[in-house]
């Protein structure tokens, strides 16, 4: 299998709107790939598209090798698949839930499902309906890591969780990882998937924007440096610098942008009485959104 | 650890059904299931233990153009039954039954989500829809068994005597398949539309009724093979209780569910999943 995932030119339209405009992207075995973009941009519709839940307008999905349109269920035994919103029954027990969806599995071992409800603290025995939000998709999580997938496919999986049960979840993804398992894990939030993902796809409006390891992404990111001076100073001494791609000045401040080696703007700072400095590498949240709008600001 | 045999929170009742879809879904629909039995068996009982006193009173008059409903007939066993209990209130409740459960059985899912879950398992659209129609089939089969036992029950109190058991069976069988009839229209509708619960059972629950006015009033308006094209003229048509088992007919309505059910894998089969 070369591929977990592999997209080709996919396309979605629902009537005149368009879910995806020619998706191409493929996911390796074994790592774990952030699928981000803004609401809307498509995420779900690729995930719903990955699972077989709607067809392709054009285009071709595989993933594990295998046709979802023609091998849904042999496919979905290798798969764990867990949404945003995790919907189910709610007159039920949370155990009685777990035991039928592992059956509809050919059954899982009672010990593991245990296991995994007390390390996210968990109750069995409650009822569906009684449970928060945030407990409701602990059951969620313990169904699709349950059967140990080849393959997880998490949907905005986080939504609703609190940080403490957010840490678990991204260690059992850690695991699941090292037990050789794919993640494919969309989220519209960058710091929740750059602690666990290899790399890291960015979608707006249905297309792909941006692709890349996460470290390569943050190599990208540039240093934004606010220096202050005894009196006002004029941007365009530094416009003109190497690595500076912007200067902008105000009163006695001058805000810079620099995307190598900062030395000849230190040198040039230097002629003056320098005040006060301060210098913030972007994060990737900020570069993410740098994306999000199409603008390289 | 101690070795878990099974989970928390599951009951060795609740075990025994999750190890399909069918069991499943019996399971969770098993108090509203109960409930539509416990109804229609006490509507039945009621108006079926009026027939001493109905049928010693002269017949009412019925206008001439009521006459397709079968409503005139109180003096016999048969035709008071045929009339107010299997004419007019159990049939009504079991098609708003299969409507209704149709409905919840793809539509209320599809709407809430639970849907795209279990079809992200290794299930099929076709066999989940099968599973669950299966379930609808159970729950209708509870609730025809019931009126047939409490017919059973009171055909000596309540001077029934005069329609045999089989005949009783055959009736409760037309019913069962009147039942399910309109439970796979509700699943054909929400295989080919998408659309939510209300409107799957409003449309279909609407057509049980507009199907049941035209057998009715069909004779009057000199249109009689319109009857023809209602699945009540194949329930009740063949007067089961006084000739007993009418199997063309069963065998329409039987036709007709299977060519529904397989029209709703079909279409379900063919369409996106809609949230």
């Amino acid at each position: 299998m070369d591929a977990a995932i592999e997209l080709t030119e996919l396309t979605k339209t629902y009537g005149a709107r368009r879910g995806l405009a020619g998706l191409t992207l493929r996911v390796r075995p074994g790592e774990v790939f952030g699928f981000l973009g803004p609401n809307g941009a498509g995420k779900s519709t690729t995930i719903r598209l990955l699972l077989d839940l709607i067809r392709p307008t054009s285009g071709s999905v595989r993933v594990l090798g295998l046709d979802p349109g023609r091998d849904a269920v042999r496919l979905h035994r290798r798969v764990g698949y867990l949404a945003g919103d995790f919907v189910v029954d709610g007159r039920q027990r949370v155990g009685e839930c777990l035991d039928f969806l592992g059956r509809l599995r050919g059954g899982v071992a009672p010990a593991t499902v245990v296991s995994l409800a007390e390390r996210l603290d968990l109750d069995l025995t409650a009822r569906i309906k009684s449970l928060s939000k945030g407990n409701r998709q602990k059951v969620g999580l313990v169904q699709a890591f349950m059967h140990r997938p080849e393959l997880l496919i998490l949907d905005e999986p986080t939504s609703g969780l609190d940080p403490l049960v957010q840490q678990t979840f991204l260690e059992l993804v850690a695991e699941a990882a090292r037990d050789g398992a794919t993640v494919f894990m969309s989220s519209h939030i960058m710091s929740e998937v750059e602690a666990v993902a290899d790399r890291v796809a960015i979608i707006r409006e249905g297309r792909l924007v941006a692709l890349d390891t996460v470290a390569d992404l943050r190599a990208r990111s540039f240093l934004r440096v606010e220096l202050t001076f005894a009196e006002p100073v004029p941007a365009a001494e530094f416009t003109g610098l190497p690595h500076v791609t912007e200067a902008t000045a105000d009163g006695t401040t001058v805000t810079c942008r620099v995307d190598g080696p900062p030395d000849a703007l230190v040198k040039a700072a230097a002629r003056h009485t320098v005040t006060g400095l301060r210098a913030d590498s972007q994060d990737l949240e900020e570069l993410f959104h740098t994306y999000y709008g199409g603008d390289a600001r | 650890m101690n070795a878990v045999h099974h989970l928390p929170g599951t009951s060795a009742a609740a075990r025994a059904f999750s190890g399909s879809m069918f069991g499943k879904t019996l399971w969770d629909n098993r108090r509203v299931f109960t409930v539509w039995a416990a109804a229609t068996g006490l509507l039945t009982a009621l108006y079926a233990s009026m027939y001493p006193q109905v049928s010693s009173r002269p017949a009412a008059e019925m206008p001439e153009a009521m006459e397709g409903f079968g409503l005139n007939d109180t003096v016999t066993a048969a035709g008071y039954l045929q009339g107010a209990v299997f004419g007019l209130l159990v049939p009504l409740m079991v098609v708003f039954y299969g409507s209704a459960t149709g409905a919840r059985m793809i539509s209320a899912d599809e709407e809430s989500g639970y849907l795209d879950l279990l079809l992200a398992h290794p299930i099929s659209r076709t066999r989940l829809l099968l599973h669950r129609f299966a379930a609808l089939a159970a729950g209708a089969a509870a609730i025809c068994l019931t009126v047939l036992l409490v017919l059973l029950a009171l055909r000596s109190s309540a001077d029934l005597g005069s329609v045999t058991v089989t005949a009783f069976l055959a009736q409760a069988t037309g019913l069962f398949l009147l039942s399910v009839l309109f439970g796979a229209l509700a699943l054909a509708v929400s295989a080919a539309t998408a659309w939510g619960r209300a409107a799957v059972f409003g449309t279909t629950a609407a057509l049980g009724v507009l199907a049941y006015a035209v057998r009715g009033f069909a004779p009057s308006l000199d249109a009689d093979w319109l009857k023809y094209a209602t699945p009540f003229h194949y329930y009740i048509g063949g007067e089961p209780l006084r000739n007993s088992f009418q199997y063309p007919d069963l065998a329409v309505l039987a036709a007709a569910t299977a060519l529904l059910l397989a029209l709703a894998v079909r279409l379900l089969n063919r369409r996106d999943l809609g949230r």
